[in-house]
């Protein structure tokens, strides 16, 4: 399972289907393209969903890479595992 | 009163001794130095800005580039940047004295104007509306910089970009555009008219020299722009100018990248960006010939103008 820390404040800005947030907690800046996005947003709206909820489980390069870029969003401290 | 009208021995007597007091865009200084050929430059670069009595007028920054009280007075004499009396750099050959106090007087807005958003960025306005130019070193900013102030555009800064953290929008710092290596010739080539100091040599950056604010720019310097454009340019050897559209997203990564207080700021830092990008057309431009670049620009400021009556 994995949600978006709620705290300390994130801000986003999004232009189409790519963003930039702002993390308060490190005072850096991320860029997410649009699969970051989509999954933070997920996330971050369905606190406790696991991969099975995000509906990735069907076919394993979705599977992958949607893994990689959880993994990626947890490296820069976006997203935190239950 | 302008700098230039102080006589030149009077300029270097009050530079030696209790300083000279400068406005700069919205910062005032207080400039010691006992060098000549610091007062050489400031005299021929700052002679449109406005001066006061040392005694009688506040200073944001008070700073002094001199030799060292030690044998590097006279053994490969070296030079010294202080700011309160702090001096926050290693000396340098007293030859790059005046490009040390340009670098510093860097420094200390980058450092300390918080009340802004201080972009690594050159900014140039014409008809109303402001292009952020940002690009890494060596990418041909300044001389494009050089170019377009050369060619009517207004000079706001070649090294930095202050943003309005209120307002959004640009408040000039319209100081002398440092030139590097090539460039220097290029530039008395484009505009034989142009005025450069005395080049120094073997700075970090190679050699460099500096032009001289058109004297419009120094007039309007507290006449701050509206952002109309980030431009990224590239100065490439061979090829047509080109102006391509960039994706809002990558400009934002790389504004921020740029910026020198966006963490100090935090997330005031991310607003004032994310209004600055949502309110600018962003491009990535490659150019190889400096006329064909300025009549870019020039398209691209007319066509902003025309838009604008139309609407």
């Amino acid at each position: 399972m994995t949600h978006a820390s709620l705290h300390p404040p994130r801000l986003l800005k999004s232009w189409g289907d790519e963003a930039v947030v702002f993390d308060a907690s490190s005072c850096n800046t991320h860029y997410l393209k649009p699969l970051a996005l989509m999954l933070y947003q997920t996330c971050r709206d369905h606190p406790g969903y696991t991969s099975t909820d995000l509906g990735v489980a069907d076919s394993p390069r979705i599977h992958d890479l949607t893994a990689e870029t959880l993994t990626n969003l947890r490296k820069v401290g976006l997203l935190e595992s239950a | 009163m302008k700098l230039l009208q102080l006589p030149r021995a009077e300029l270097r007597r009050q530079l030696a001794g209790a300083g000279v007091w400068l406005r700069t865009g919205p910062f005032s200084l207080k400039v010691q130095s006992r060098i000549p050929s610091v007062a050489e430059s400031l005299a021929k670069l700052y002679g449109q800005f406005e001066v006061r009595s040392v005694h009688e007028a506040f200073a944001d920054f008070h700073v002094s580039v001199n030799p060292p009280a030690n044998l590097r007075r006279w053994l490969r004499p070296q030079v010294n940047f202080s700011f309160d009396g702090v001096k926050p750099f290693k000396p340098l050959p007293l030859v790059q004295a005046y490009p040390m106090l340009e670098q510093g007087l860097n420094w200390c807005v980058s450092a300390h104007a918080h009340q802004y958003l201080v972009v690594h960025a050159a900014g140039v306005e014409k008809n109303g509306r402001a292009a952020i130019l940002v690009a890494p070193p060596g990418f041909g900013t300044s001389t494009l910089v050089a170019g377009l102030v050369l060619s009517g555009w207004r000079l706001l800064s070649d090294e930095l970009t202050l943003i309005d953290c209120k307002t959004g929008w640009i408040h000039p710092l319209p100081r002398p555009v440092r030139l590097k290596n090539e460039s220097i010739a290029l530039i008395r080539s484009f505009s034989p008219d142009a005025f450069l100091n005395r080049t120094s040599r073997d700075t970090a950056k190679g050699t460099v020299a500096y032009l001289r604010p058109p004297k419009e720019s120094v007039r309007r310097q507290h006449e701050p722009a509206q952002p109309g454009w980030i431009i990224f340019p590239k100065w490439v050897a061979d090829g047509e100018p080109q102006l391509l559209p960039r994706s809002k997203q990558q400009s934002f990564q790389f504004l921020t990248q740029h910026a020198f207080n966006t963490s100090r700021l935090g997330a005031e830092g991310f607003r004032v960006c994310s209004e600055l990008i949502q309110q600018a057309d962003c491009y990535d431009f490659q150019y190889s010939r400096l006329d064909e670049a300025v009549a870019v620009f020039d398209h691209l400021a007319t066509s902003a103008a025309t838009s604008k009556a139309v609407n």
